[in-house]
């Protein structure tokens, strides 16, 4: 009886919430019938947390008769795999109006999406586009998309360190092998399969060993005798691992870092900042890029080929990429890189913000040193090799 | 006896009494939802990325990740008998003493039977890790120099964890069991000239034997498919769980063959402990259908 009792409560709150959620939504409409844009975003929770705290009320304010509905697919290649699924499904299905309106992806959602022509050439006509510089913009894995997504935010991965300890930091993958042979255990990662921080240090690991990054992620062909090429930088790399320690994850090497556990490590900057800002990272820790980089990524706006709202989810597009936005939002309070030219926030980012995010890893660093991650063949066969050679 | 074919139609009808179909909703669900995800699974894991039959699923599940099947296999196996042996030992103690001490045990030891996997691993990470409590603590009183702590991330800590989180869970069950004999056949014992070691196991071990065997296959499966604990511990180590495999498998190449195949090789840890238990469950009760009641 308790048991059922305490179900039908549960049911009554569920209904409760649901109901006032609704509620909520139908208000802020205004008189006219308001339009529903439908944003539905790959990514962390705090992508979602973007889409609904913000960006939907502050686009509600800006257009009263608009309104935004954010579903959130889930982190990772797997929620964009999910919104592609879902574009696939209404492309299959002869709709002339699709139920998603605009769409926030990872890079490789661009491959797949562009091979199964499932999105509008929208970019050029928002006026934001003026602003966008990054190559990302052009190019997404290998694949030609200008003019098919916009980039909300570029996130770099690199190497923070601990000065009291690290006086000297190694100014590239070859000078860290040095170090942690000299510090051993005091460099610690997340391995391949702890989160993408420890992905990306392994990924620049084999463009170093390498020196083929144009090939493995910019311009091709995916080749399967390159694979085997891999065999001793993997083993290297399992050389260089018996001096780390391993961390729990992203953000398993911030905690060891802050602990005083490791004295560098591998991290994804916009954590770095946030972590800080919120007081979980010691302020001194610092950051650097090594040579010859490590791989970043951005996410991107789409707008479906057949949206029904298309006008309105060009307005949505454009008000998040407008220099306001970018500086106040996307900088500020998710400590990420602009998807636009960061030039164009110079006077909207105050200056010690902007001296702060672009400090330790400067603009210049970025576009030297900034690489991508490798083409999706390529991706799984450096994941698989790692698996294969790393006993 | 055989049977007279006449006899046969008027017994049918008791066999297949109508009321059995009040059984068919409990039953489509048991096979819709779980029969079915798991024949699939298994029939998935024979099938490429374009639904023809294959072994390459296994090949690569041989060749990338038979260490992590052994050390899942290892990791579960001593998780398992050392909580059996710890929970044997404070149930134990729960049936024999009484009093404000035994009390407040048998209330504080269920705790951690309320804490979620992942608060725990998370509660793990901090109290296990190289400048976490356990070494802080160990440093403080001079038994380990904190420059060059204790590395827990790995086998030890990953069965810590099981077995803090798991021993609790099995003294409950235990402890039923024990609870159920007698005491009066601990005090024939005891009479007789047993000791309290005797009495434990000649007496209590095996006339609870069921409760225990319960208590470690429950164990045993709950260990073998747990994700966040190793996930959150050792996640990027090499070698790591089957369950943290499954993950990455799915999460980064959305390659389900593999994964089912993993899935399969767990089934096969499991099912090595369920035979066991329903072997020895079945035995028994054969044994003591036969004997006097």
């Amino acid at each position: 009886m308790k048991a059922r009792g305490t179900l039908l409560l549960a049911a009554v709150f569920l209904l409760a919430a649901t109901l006032a959620f609704a509620g909520g939504g139908g208000e802020a409409g205004g008189k006219a019938a308001p339009v529903k844009v439908v944003y539905m975003t790959a990514g962390d929770v705090n992508m979602l947390a973007l889409g609904q705290n913000v960006i939907g009320p502050a686009l509600a304010e800006k257009y009263p008769n608009l309104q935004v509905m954010t579903v959130h697919t889930g982190p990772g290649n797997a929620g964009s795999q999910l919104i592609l699924e879902k574009l696939e499904a209404e492309s299959r299905s002869n709709k002339q109006a699709w139920d998603v309106d605009v769409a926030m992806v990872h890079q490789i959602f661009m491959k797949w999406a562009m091979e199964k022509d499932l999105l509008m050439p929208y970019a050029k006509e928002v006026p934001t586009w003026a602003y966008v510089t990054t190559p990302f913009a052009k190019n997404s894995l290998g694949v030609d998309i200008e003019g098919y997504g916009i980039p909300m935010f570029l996130s770099q991965t690199a190497l923070a360190y601990n000065p009291d300890y690290v006086k000297n930091p190694p100014k590239s993958y070859a000078e860290l092998v040095d170090w942690v042979k000299a510090n051993p255990g005091k460099f610690g990662y997340n391995g391949i399969k702890g989160g993408m921080s420890g992905v990306s240090f392994a990924i620049g690991w084999v463009y170093w060993k390498t020196g083929k990054y144009q090939k493995y992620a910019v311009t091709g062909p995916v080749e399967k005798a390159e694979f085997d090429t891999w065999e001793q930088a993997f083993k290297d790399l399992g050389e260089f691992n018996k001096h780390v320690t391993f961390t729990g994850g992203n953000v398993g090497t911030l905690d060891a870092l802050n602990r005083g556990e490791i004295w560098m490590g591998p991290v994804w900057v916009d954590m770095f900042f946030t972590f800080m800002n919120e007081g979980k990272l010691d302020p001194k820790t610092r950051m650097i890029l090594p040579e010859p980089g490590m791989p970043g990524q951005p996410m991107y706006f789409v707008i479906p080929k057949k949206a029904a709202h298309p006008e309105e989810a060009k307005k949505f597009v454009e008000y998040v990429t407008s220099p306001e936005f970018q500086a106040k939002e996307i900088v500020q309070r998710f400590n990420w890189y602009p998807g636009i030219d960061g030039a164009q926030l110079k006077g909207a980012v105050p200056q010690e913000i902007y001296d702060k995010i672009y400090g330790d890893v400067t603009p210049a660093d970025l576009v030297k040193k900034g690489q991508a991650f490798p083409l999706a063949d390529y991706m799984t066969a450096m994941l698989e090799g790692y698996e294969k050679w790393i006993k | 006896m055989p049977e007279l074919p006449a006899r046969r139609g008027p017994r049918l009808a008791p066999r297949f009494p109508p009321w059995l179909f009040l059984l068919l909703p409990a039953l489509s669900f048991m096979l819709l939802m779980y029969g079915y995800p798991f024949v699939r699974s298994f029939v998935q894991s024979f099938l490429d990325a374009a639904g023809r039959f294959t072994l390459a699923n296994y090949a690569k599940t041989w060749d990338l990740y038979l260490k992590d099947l052994g050390f899942t296999f290892a990791v579960t196996a001593f998780s398992t008998l050392l909580t059996a042996v710890l929970a044997i030992l404070l149930a134990m103690y729960l049936r024999f003493r009484d009093g404000p001490l035994a009390r407040l045990m048998g209330g504080l030891y269920r705790l951690p039977i309320f804490i979620p996997f992942v608060v725990v691993a998370q509660m793990m990470n901090t109290f296990l890790a190289p400048h976490g409590l356990f070494n802080l603590a160990l440093a403080r009183v001079g038994l380990v120099n904190i420059e060059k702590p204790l590395q827990l991330f790995n086998f030890w800590g990953l069965s810590f964890g099981f077995i803090w989180k798991m021993v609790p869970f099995s003294v409950l069950i235990i402890h039923g069991g024990f609870q159920m004999i007698d005491n009066s056949y601990i005090e024939a014992a005891r009479s007789a000239g047993a000791r309290t070691g005797t009495v434990i196991t000649r007496i209590l071990m095996p006339m609870s034997r069921s409760s225990i065997l319960v208590a470690l296959v429950l164990v045993y499966s709950q260990v073998v498919g747990t994700f966040t604990l190793p996930y959150m511990l050792i996640g990027g180590k090499i070698p790591t769980t089957i369950t943290v495999d499954i993950a990455h498998r799915v999460n980064y190449f959305r390659d389900f063959g593999v994964a089912n195949t993993l899935g399969v090789f767990s089934y096969l840890l499991v099912l090595v402990t369920a035979i066991y238990y329903l072997r020895s469950s079945v035995r028994r009760v054969t044994e003591e259908g036969a004997g006097p009641r």
